[in-house]
Formats: C-alpha cells, sequence, structure tokens
C-alpha cells in the first residue's frame, strides 16, 4: 500500500496534521521511495520509537503516530480511529470502551480483534457515526 | 404514584411484549438514537481533562440514575404500563436464560460477523438498524462470553467485595480509586487478564459486539443491566444510610480534579440535577 492511498481517504480537517506527520517522515530520509519504506512495515514490525506504529494486523493496516500536544492518531486503513487516555497510563477506544491497554498499539490490535471484516465509520465524532 | 421496576425473568409473555414495543416505537421516531447519542457525548476517559459524568467518576451512579429515568420518560409516554425491568446477571447468567428469548432481547450473534439473527432486534426484521455507530456496520452485535478468550459474568461472590464498600467513593475520584464503592462496582482495575474485568465493565464485555463499545445503548439489554447496577446502588444506599456522595464538596483550584467531576450539589450535564437530588428515588420507582 502506498503512502497516498490512505490519505486520500483521510478527513480534511485532518488531512493538514497528517501531512505534516508524513512530511516529518519524509524529512528524515533523503527520497520519497525511502519515506515509502519507513511507513509501511511488515507484520509484527513492532513499535516504532516514540510509540508510533505502522504494521499490517490480522489483514488490517493500522498506523499510530504521536499528535500535536499529548494525543495520538491512530487509523485503521486508513480510517481515523478515537484513542483516548486513561489516568495513570493506559489507552482505550470507542471499539472497545471497557479496558484499557498499557499502549496505542495494543488498544488498537484489541480493537481490530472486535472489529473483524467491519469498518470504521468516516466522519465520526468520538469516534461514533453522528 | 411509584411504579415498579421488575426482574426481567418474571415478567409476563404481555410484559414482554409491551417492553418490546415501546423501545421499538422510540427507535421508529428517532427518539432512542438521541439517547445513543448522549451516551457516547459524555463518555469522557480520566486521562484526558475534561468533565467526566458519565463514567470513570464519582457520578457514574447518578448520572445513569438520571439518564435510565430519562429514558423511562420516554418508554412511558408510549406506554404508560411499561418500567425499564432489570437483569440480574448474578443469577441469570448463561445464554440460555429466558432474557435472550426470541420475544425478548434476542439471542447471541451469529459465528464471523457476530451478526445478532433472532429476535425483535435483528436486522432483517427491519426494526433495528445501528444509525449511531462506530464502525459502518448496520446490524446489532453480540459475542456472548468472548469465545477468544472465555470470561463468565460476575459472580454474587464478585458483586459482594463491592457492596461490602463502607464508602461512597474515593480520591482520585477516577478509574484508579482503589477503595469506594462506585469504581468496585463500575469495575476498573489494574489486574491483568481477565481478572482486570469487574461487575459493571465485565458485563459489557461478556455481551460483546456493541455492548463493548461507545454506543454500546444500541443494545437495548444495556437498559437491563442498567436497572440491576441501579438497583445494587439502591440497595446499598438502604444497607449504608450514612454514606452519602463524594465528593462533598468540589476539588479546590490547582487539584489534579479540579473541575473534572461533579460535587455532590453540581449539576451533571446535560442533566439539571445533581447527585444529591437523585439519592432518592423511592417516590418516583421501587424494585421488585
Amino acid at each position: 500500500m502506498s503512502v497516498a492511498q490512505p490519505l486520500s481517504r483521510l478527513l480534511p480537517r485532518r488531512r493538514t496534521v497528517l501531512r505534516s506527520l508524513f512530511a516529518l517522515t519524509v524529512t528524515a530520509f533523503t527520497g520519497g521511495a525511502l519515506a515509502h519504506v519507513a511507513t509501511t512495515r511488515p507484520a509484527g514490525a513492532g513499535p516504532e520509537p516514540g510509540g508510533g506504529f505502522d504494521e499490517m494486523y490480522r489483514g488490517r493496516h493500522i498506523q499510530g503516530r504521536p499528535a500535536p500536544g499529548e494525543g495520538f492518531d491512530v487509523r485503521v486503513d486508513g480510517r481515523p480511529l478515537h484513542l483516548m487516555r486513561r489516568s495513570g497510563g493506559g489507552y482505550l477506544t470507542p471499539v472497545d470502551h471497557y479496558q484499557s491497554y498499557a499502549t496505542p498499539l495494543a488498544a488498537t490490535r484489541a480493537a481490530v480483534d472486535e472489529l473483524g471484516s467491519a469498518q470504521l465509520a468516516l466522519g465520526a465524532h468520538h469516534g461514533v457515526r453522528p | 404514584m411509584v411504579y415498579v421496576r421488575k426482574n426481567q425473568r418474571d415478567l409476563t409473555a404481555a410484559e414482554r411484549r409491551k417492553f418490546v414495543g415501546a423501545v421499538l416505537e422510540l427507535k421508529r421516531s428517532g427518539r432512542y438514537d438521541d439517547f445513543v447519542r448522549t451516551h457516547v457525548r459524555y463518555y469522557s476517559a480520566d486521562g484526558d481533562d475534561d468533565l467526566r459524568v458519565a463514567h470513570m467518576a464519582p457520578s457514574f451512579l447518578p448520572w445513569h440514575r438520571q439518564y435510565l429515568l430519562e429514558f423511562e420518560r420516554a418508554l412511558r409516554s408510549v406506554d404508560p404500563t411499561v418500567t425499564v425491568p432489570y437483569w440480574d446477571w448474578t443469577r441469570d447468567n448463561t445464554p440460555a436464560a429466558s432474557l435472550w428469548g426470541e420475544d425478548f432481547m434476542g439471542g447471541n450473534g451469529r459465528r464471523g460477523d457476530h451478526q445478532v439473527m433472532t429476535g425483535p432486534f435483528a436486522y432483517d426484521r427491519g426494526d433495528w438498524p445501528i444509525t449511531v455507530g462506530v464502525t459502518e456496520s448496520l446490524f446489532l452485535t453480540r459475542d456472548f462470553g468472548n469465545p477468544a478468550n472465555p470470561i463468565d459474568l460476575p459472580t454474587a461472590r464478585e458483586l459482594s467485595r463491592a457492596t461490602a464498600e463502607t464508602v461512597y467513593d474515593s480520591a482520585p475520584w477516577d478509574s484508579t480509586s482503589r477503595t469506594g464503592f462506585r469504581n468496585a462496582l463500575e469495575g476498573w482495575t489494574r489486574a491483568a487478564g481477565n481478572a482486570r474485568w469487574r461487575n459493571h465493565n465485565r458485563v459489557h464485555r461478556w455481551v460483546g459486539g456493541l455492548m463493548l463499545g461507545g454506543a454500546s445503548v444500541n443494545d437495548p439489554v444495556f437498559w437491563l443491566h442498567h436497572s440491576f447496577i441501579d438497583l445494587v446502588w439502591s440497595r446499598w444506599q438502604r444497607k449504608n444510610p450514612k454514606a452519602a456522595y463524594l465528593p462533598a464538596t468540589p476539588p479546590p483550584p490547582g487539584s489534579a480534579q479540579y473541575r473534572r467531576v461533579v460535587a455532590r450539589n453540581e449539576p451533571m450535564p446535560p442533566f439539571e440535577v445533581t447527585p444529591a437530588q437523585v439519592a432518592d428515588h423511592h417516590r418516583i420507582y421501587r424494585y421488585a
């Protein structure tokens, strides 16, 4: 999957934020092709520095990047997954709302476990179709 | 006139039919989905800085008491004989319980996509499309007992660990509160594996599917679950008459929970009532 593909599916208001995030990745390397390698890691590649991740998990493309502030930007097949933080550490998502996980990656994988073949809703507020 | 909330296992066939009929009418008119939206909107987690009223907070119990009251009011505007029954999950703790009958909540989801195929809320019946959801899926889902990592419903013994608490809640007034009735009943822990699931939270996990998510209200069993949570709180209040809602006063400026939790005499958005005002429900309803 190319970098452009998930970007094209992003919400307009998220696009600017994400472009700048991917731009950071691009500048860390010498060219676009290398940036592609950096953001498309094989399944089981595990967490990146800073808690970011980009992998295939149970057939779904999951990506996570630290976002401005203390937030975290998570996608499943390019679609935003709202990540909430728990007091004292830990993360939860609107798919799996009654427990928390130690890392954004663990919370995202748990959400995929529950999603099965379902696609996240686009245009979601608090992670839910309005 | 004080009305009675009954154990769902004691409802007559006519009472089951009337409850389902009123719920379906609220769905048809769009009012049901307004309740789903309210629950989604007021779920804030305690690692973020917002005011928390519905979960991970002392007002978990009074907020849901008022929420159920408003839902019940809506049901009774459709059929004045209907009340919200309760599901005692320490007793009716298997998929074979009459709760999951074809004339009531319907059964488990099927293998694969976990779609509920039986009962009034099955998608194919045409009365229960999911319009406010985390995913694009339009059907109700359940996954009883989470076969991928099997779990049972909370036992009476597990519940008694919560009801043995003698203080309503404790600092830091969130999901990490180590003592107090509220968090023991809500069910947040630091444990690993299936032990991390307690009481209220564990029931959401056991039903699975949409009940596990932010839009859990899409499963009508949500109301029966929370009716029982409210009953447990009501009985705990009677047993501990001096254990009022805490915190009594708002956390002071500069403290970690300043403006993040509701004190005894502060309103619980979006409702205008305070925890103190819903502490006694006996002039409105009682439990059989």
